[in-house]
């Protein structure tokens, strides 16, 4: 499939003034939403079966079908439903939801308020992470030049719906983007993820029926609402559709965010948008969906496109599309010891196996990387890994493992050669 | 109800329960840490995990996963083994194994389940995270960080039953430890249960701390005699001296749970003097000799009043009440004493056996008494100066005679609470047995035993005594049924297995 880059998400970036509203109403900003609320996009179930149909997928990283999560939502329920959007990116080599809150935040408001008729939500958090100083600013004053609009309220436009929307801060933790940790952050306490079932959208936010969605999931809302779930099943792979922005770093000339249709071929990618590689060097690997993805190889990189049927068959995942792109200099054990100690400082602490072992990876990893490392050592990280992996409450301890599992079985014999310089005990 | 099976064995259980209690329902032990049944579940540590339906990538935590029909669970497959090695690895990394020194050692879970289900080896070559091994939680409690499995059983303790925070998590991942809140030392009155339910040696007692190997250890399943509540307890002694008091699950008095006051009362039953032998006006004679002395002195018995201690089991005061009517004694009475109560298990009468003694006819002093001739004082009990103002003669049948040891003409010896036999009754009207955790030796004989030779009985053994004080109380609670001990939390059946090995 050819690469063909889309201007939907990202029409506005690159305007003066695209975050205030005047520049967003120019281009029809918030007509969707208007419509919606009194009515004249369906009702709420058809809204629901409308973004199913689009095939959407969650822009988080676990390309959960959008429409899908919305259903699980109990039929009649007499507790508030809340919505929250996780714009807690933080994601090592995601930085797409930053675009979108820094450049176009009423995209994403106007999201916020299609989703919560949709889903009969009257109260929406925004949770965004601390560090996006500009993008909270510049939220917050979306929503308040939505306040003044007269687009959020009490019988907002008379049409009878009420929606408040609130921004929460958060602390600095990776751990508070699993979701669950999320709403335990929102709520005040330790942001722990909670045990599943029961799900958020049975039990969520102050114990009440709950959808969160990523910042880029919410956005892509008013846009199929308005063109229609084919209009968006029509953009790229047939079976994970849709158009995405992809983050792109590392050993390339032109590094950034590049929205592209799914299905695209990753080497294209690198060697058309981004520019190639960076002083002329080769390609050694690409963690393709974030940190948490399985490594790909130069000639998995050259057969793979970017959807999620055919990169699994690649074993590995379009994860949070944060691509980072590793040249042949590259010290794959120290690139995966510098991933490793940003998982161990970012576990919560919660559960044994991610508390205990993931700074016991760095320890190893750290000796394998002065001149310490020890024959056993590659084995041991396999094993530890099995331990760890799907043996804890969230996904963050499985996302550890992966680029190591992925990095120790491709790279060994890069593991091999630090054992091999490493210094006998006991010489000097 | 939901059938299905563990382990290959089927089971039928209500819906919503958990995969841990029906596998706890087939005496399938399912090993925990952070689950505790009165606390509540929080699936944290783990080591709980089991094999649902063969999916061996994402295994199930028993603790919270709920029974489902049809369901095929596995406790111990290749893969829940290897997870639980896993966890068990991991947990001792950090450890400093100093059980050595350990005041939890031989009553663990952490040594148990290592032992049990551990990999029996580390592959950790890397130098153990270190940290306070004294942080002062308050003036009884010590936290030891490197010990801490952070299962937060002690944070969800004082949230969930106490509805407080003194303590909490502190830090991130493996930096993560149990901290003291801003307000400073734990004051709560409850804050010694903690204790019981860490399950390694992090939170100890700084009262009982060091003292002793719990191996060494002789325990007694009883009940605290502090108030009439009755929370279940296991008392333990070394050498014939109390050492510790520590709570026993009973779902319907106590559930795991006793009053810090309650708990560190067992040092008032290592009596330093006390009676022993029988002594008339201060002269040491054979027992025989001084209850022939006491009949002589109650005579027709009129005029004379035993005034009983609600310390004293149901046996003791149907012996008493038997004495009493044999000897044509006009007026029983039991004792009082009181402490302040609270609203969570202390109840202001402090003794245990109040509702005892008025089921077998024992009555409150009246607030003008009759004149006295004689008084017979059974037990420790305070007694009301009025009663000794017109007395012939003063009868002290008691553990420590104390002032009034002089003013009597005949002193018996008296067993404490820790050293008696029987049942107390509790305010609910529930009647426990009460065990002794000490033996005083021959010279202090059971009180019943006086009281039968005093009374010269028809009835001469305790089932006979028994069968006496059945005829006007309700039976004894049963204690230690199925239901209660197939579902207790790790420091409860560590305890077990050390009273097991202390008997053998």
């Amino acid at each position: 499939m050819a690469l063909k880059m889309q201007s939907i998400l990202s029409a506005r970036f690159d305007k003066e003034n695209s975050y205030h509203i005047d520049t967003y109403r120019a281009d029809g900003g918030y007509e969707t939403y208007l419509e919606t609320i009194k009515g004249e996009k369906g009702t709420p179930e058809e809204l629901v079966a409308l973004v199913k149909e689009s095939g959407l997928k969650g822009r988080g990283g676990a390309g959960f079908s959008t429409g899908m999560k919305w259903s699980f939502l109990p039929k009649g329920t007499d507790k508030p439903i809340y919505l929250c959007v996780n714009g807690d990116e933080s994601e090592p080599g995601t930085f797409k939801d930053r675009q979108i809150v820094e450049f176009d935040p009423h995209q994403l408001v106007e999201g916020v308020g299609i989703t919560c008729y949709a889903i009969g939500a009257h109260t929406a958090y925004i949770y965004l992470r601390c560090e996006f100083a500009l993008g909270i600013r510049r939220v917050k004053d979306a929503i308040r030049q939505a306040y003044e609009a007269g687009f959020f309220g009490k019988d907002i436009q008379g049409t009878g719906f009420d929606l408040d929307v609130h921004v929460h801060i958060g602390g600095g933790a990776y751990i508070c983007g699993e979701e669950t940790s999320l709403l335990n952050s929102i709520e005040g306490v330790r942001p722990y993820p909670r045990n599943k079932p029961p799900f958020p959208a049975v039990e969520g936010l102050f114990g009440d029926p709950t959808i969160i969605n990523n910042v880029e999931t919410i956005a892509n809302i008013p846009h199929i609402v308005k063109n229609g779930a084919e209009w968006y099943s029509g953009f790229g792979h047939p079976e994970d559709p849709g158009v995405r922005l992809w983050c792109v770093s590392g050993h390339v000339n032109n590094p950034g965010v590049f929205e592209i249709e799914t299905g695209f071929s990753l080497q294209e990618l690198i060697d058309g948008p981004c520019g190639g590689m960076k002083n002329g060097k080769k390609l050694k690997a690409v963690i393709p969906g974030g940190s948490s993805s399985k490594v790909l190889m130069p000639d998995e990189v050259a057969q793979v496109t970017m959807d999620t049927p055919t990169i699994r068959g690649f074993d590995s995942s379009l994860g949070s599309a944060g691509i980072i792109v590793l040249d042949e200099d590259t010290d794959m054990v120290e690139a995966v010891r510098n991933l490793m100690k940003f998982y161990a400082h970012e576990s919560c602490g919660q559960c044994t196996p991610c508390r205990e072992g993931t700074p016991w990876i760095v320890k190893i990893l750290n000796r394998l990387c002065t001149g310490k490392g020890r024959q056993e050592d590659m084995d041991l990280l396999l094993d530890l890994a099995s331990n760890i992996e799907g043996r804890t409450v969230c996904a963050l301890a499985d996302g550890a493992c992966w680029p190591l599992t992925s990095i120790v079985k491709k790279f060994r014999h890069e593991f091999e050669a630090k054992v091999a310089a490493a210094t006998p005990v006991g010489a000097s | 109800m939901i059938k299905l099976t563990i382990d290959g064995r089927e089971v039928e259980v209500e819906p919503g329960t958990t995969v841990l209690e029906a596998a706890s329902k087939l005496g399938i032990e399912v090993p925990h840490y952070c689950y505790h049944p009165d606390i509540g579940i929080d699936g944290n540590c783990r080591m709980c995990l089991c094999e649902v339906n063969g999916n061996t990538n994402k295994l199930a935590i028993g603790c919270k996963f709920p029974v489902g029909e049809g369901m095929d669970v596995k406790t111990a497959s290749d893969a829940v083994v290897k997870a639980r090695k896993g966890v068990l690895e991991f947990l001792l990394i950090n450890h400093p194994l100093d059980c050595t020194i350990c005041d939890q050692a031989g009553e663990c879970p952490l040594q148990d389940y290592a032992y049990r289900f551990g990999p029996g080896d580390s592959r950790f070559r890397e130098p153990k995270r270190k940290g306070p091994k004294t942080v002062e939680f308050s003036d009884k409690v010590m936290f030891d960080t490197e010990r801490c499995i952070l299962c937060t059983r002690c944070t969800r303790y004082f949230e969930v039953v106490r509805d407080s925070r003194p303590i909490g998590v502190e830090n991130m991942g493996g930096a993560s430890t149990i901290t003291l809140g801003p307000n400073g030392p734990i004051t709560d009155p409850y804050q010694m249960n903690i204790i019981d339910i860490c399950p390694v040696g992090a939170l100890t007692s700084r009262d009982f701390r060091f003292k002793q190997r719990v191996w060494f250890m002789d325990f007694a399943d009883t009940i605290c005699p502090g108030c009439e509540r009755g929370c279940n307890i296991t008392a333990g002694a070394y050498q014939g001296k109390l050492l510790r008091f520590t709570p026993r699950r009973n779902p319907e008095v106590n559930k795991s749970w006793m009053c810090d006051d309650g708990r560190l009362s067992y040092k008032t039953y290592n009596l330093d003097e006390r009676v022993r032998g029988a002594t008339v006006a201060g002269e040491s004679v054979a027992m025989d000799d001084a209850l022939d002395k006491v009949v002589e002195l109650v005579g027709d018995g009129s005029g004379v009043a035993i005034l009983a201690s609600t310390v004293d089991t149901c046996e003791e005061l149907a012996a008493i009440g038997e004495f009493a009517k044999l000897s044509n004694i006009e007026h029983i009475w039991h004792g009082e004493k009181s402490w302040e109560g609270d609203d969570f298990l202390k109840l202001p009468d402090a003794t245990p056996n109040t509702a005892g003694a008025k089921a077998l006819g024992f009555t409150n002093v009246p607030d003008e008494a009759p004149a006295l001739r004689g008084l017979i004082v059974a037990g420790d009990v305070g007694v009301p100066s009025r009663l000794l103002e017109s007395l012939d003669f003063l009868v002290l049948q008691t553990p420590v005679a104390g002032a009034l040891g002089e003013a009597a003409v005949v002193v018996l010896p008296g067993r404490t609470a820790l050293e008696k036999k029987g049942s107390w009754m509790n305010h609910d009207g529930r009647r426990q047995a009460v065990k002794p955790a000490l033996d005083p030796g021959a010279d202090v004989p059971a009180d019943w035993e006086i009281w039968r030779d005093l009374a010269s009985a028809e009835w001469t053994s305790f089932a006979e005594l028994l069968a006496l004080a059945n005829a006007s109380l309700p039976e004894v609670a049963a204690i230690g049924t199925d239901e209660y001990s197939t579902i207790v939390g790790p420091n409860e059946q560590a305890q077990h297995l050390v009273i097991q090995a202390a008997k053998s």
